[in-house]
């Protein structure tokens, strides 16, 4: 089981002096999934991500990426991984190519033009490759950034708020581009605010002040929230009100024992982003508890 | 090892592509100090005096602006890629403390090589300075010693700022250098604690040196203080590597 495991973290906490970033926070990532981290500003999120990647020490707690102790076996683990971070990071003064060429030179010296081309085709810059950065769009630099992450075909990708910033139609490409790298079998950590790219997601963590309030699928996240059903028969409306209603549902319908005068079921879920605003208000409104 | 030097040579490539299309700071590194030398020309030729031998204080002023610019060009280096994150960017790449400071340290170096030289002919011309080669040979050496050295410190002072503007508190540190460095005042007539400070001014052990090969002395007769040059550097080399923060 533990080497199906991309990531492992119990415990984990991250102090910045009297700040508590992260509190205790236990995540599981099976490889081969994208697996999303949901919360606000100021959750923890990019703290965790560079927890995970080695950037800063943990505070206590353990972590495992990739079999690897992120602190001990930096080195060895960064030949492994690919980080995207949520600013471009980038040389303004060098073109996409020399951007991408210099990143992948840490990794693999050899074949390295061809890893660059195919990086470059991969995020659609082709046309653009050879000019300044400084010339390009903002998403064109967060693709120039995606391609650097991925240049040296890591096992796993860490990606800080990669749509931050650009439009829903590059949105939409660069989680295209999520789902082919995790069908061919990269394991994606992914960092977002919106609700919608986090359903393309295999699991969710819900970060809220360093705490994981929710760990679960997509589909299971939003089971947690309520379905508001109305029968209309016969013109008589009745009108039900109930948490997991895949499961509910039907014990509802027996009643009526499947009638035929049944002609219509509405069904009214909560989102996701209902659930998730939902667990963050209620964490909010229970007293903190020393950790 | 071959692929420590890869990175070592890729950081390199990568500065140097950078450095040829930055006009600005070649201009700042190459032109400026031209410049300024000529200035200074202008000042000796006004307050000139038949007993004035100003071949004493040319050369070490010349190392002076040599040690100041090429700090002021590389103490912000570190601090510009750490808070654009391509410092960041860099170590979960792959990239060392010894291989990013490495190449940024062989890529200054070109610059420092050519702005020594440049400097210093401008220095023989202005001032009609006669050396023979060796002699030449022997000032540029302690001139390009002095040049990287000024590198390093550049380095070194960029890993405690976060900011850029942090950097500029310490630039009054390299005209105390110059203080107490035996260039304008030598050193004999400086106060005992204040010849304690000359002993951390690289300017001060090149002084040492240039006064000596000025007036065509060998470049062992204060071999002590030439050694001192490539050994105070490598001390500032270790220090920059060891102080080089990755971790939040």
């Amino acid at each position: 089981m533990e080497n199906e495991l991309a990531v492992s973290v119990q415990g984990l906490q991250k102090n910045y002096g009297s700040i508590q970033a992260l509190r205790g926070v236990d995540l599981r990532v099976e490889r081969g999934q994208i697996y999303g981290l949901l919360g606000p500003n100021g959750a923890g999120k990019t703290t965790l991500i560079r927890s995970l990647i080695g950037s800063t020490k943990g505070s206590a707690g353990m972590i495992s990426v990739l079999g690897m102790d992120p602190t001990r076996e930096k080195r060895n683990l960064r030949k492994h991984i690919g980080y995207m971070p949520q600013t471009p990071a980038l040389y303004d003064d060098l073109s996409a190519r020399e951007n991408i060429r210099f990143f992948g030179l840490a990794h693999k010296p050899h074949d390295l033009n061809h890893l660059v081309d195919e990086a470059i085709e991969f995020v659609g810059l082709s046309e653009r490759a050879r000019d300044p950065l400084h010339k390009l769009s903002g998403g064109m630099k967060q693709r120039v950034s995606l391609a650097c992450a991925l240049v040296h075909q890591p096992e796993m990708l860490f990606l800080d708020e990669p749509t931050s910033g650009i439009d829903p139609q590059l949105r939409e490409a660069f989680w295209l581009h999520f789902k082919n790298l995790a069908a061919s079998g990269v394991t994606i950590l992914v960092s977002t605010h919106q609700m919608d790219e986090a359903l393309d997601c295999d699991r969710l963590a819900v970060l809220q002040q360093g705490q994981v309030l929710a760990d679960d699928s997509p589909r299971q996240l939003l089971w947690k929230g309520q379905a508001r059903i109305k029968l209309t028969r016969g013109g008589t409306v009745e009108e039900f009100q109930t948490e997991n209603y895949p499961e509910q549902l039907p014990a509802i319908l027996q009643r009526y024992g499947l009638d035929p005068a049944i002609d219509r079921i509405e069904v009214e879920e909560d989102t996701l982003e209902d659930v998730i605003l939902s667990l963050i208000h209620q964490r909010s409104a229970k007293p903190q508890k020393d950790s | 090892m071959a692929g420590s030097l890869n990175r070592i040579l890729a950081m390199t490539g990568r500065v140097l592509n950078q450095l040829q299309r930055d006009r600005r700071q070649i201009a700042l590194s190459l032109i400026f100090p031209l410049v300024i030398i000529y200035f200074i020309k202008i000042l000796f030729d006004a307050l000139a005096n038949p007993f004035f031998d100003a071949s004493r204080y040319v050369v070490p002023y010349g190392g002076f602006l040599v040690h100041f610019i090429t700090f002021l060009v590389t103490a912000i280096v570190l601090v510009a890629e750490r808070t654009q994150g391509t410092l960041d960017r860099m170590f979960v790449s792959g990239y060392s403390r010894l291989e990013i400071i490495s190449g940024y340290l062989i890529a200054y170096s070109v610059l420092a090589t050519l702005q020594s030289l440049l400097i210093l002919l401008e220095l023989s011309w202005l001032f009609s300075l006669v050396y023979s080669f060796g002699q030449f040979a022997s000032i540029y050496l302690i001139m390009w010693l002095l040049a990287t050295i000024s590198l390093i410190l550049g380095l070194l002072v960029s890993n405690f700022c976060r900011t850029v503007g942090q950097v500029l508190p310490f630039f009054p540190l390299i005209l105390i250098s110059m203080i107490v460095s035996g260039v304008l005042i030598p050193f004999e007539q400086l106060p005992g604690w204040v010849q304690v400070l000359s002993y951390l001014s690289p300017l001060f052990y090149a002084n040492e040196v240039l006064q000596v090969l000025i007036v065509g002395g060998g470049l062992f007769e204060k071999w002590a203080m030439l050694a001192s040059l490539p050994a105070y550097g490598l001390i500032l080399l270790a220090a920059a590597m060891l102080t080089l923060r990755e971790l939040d």
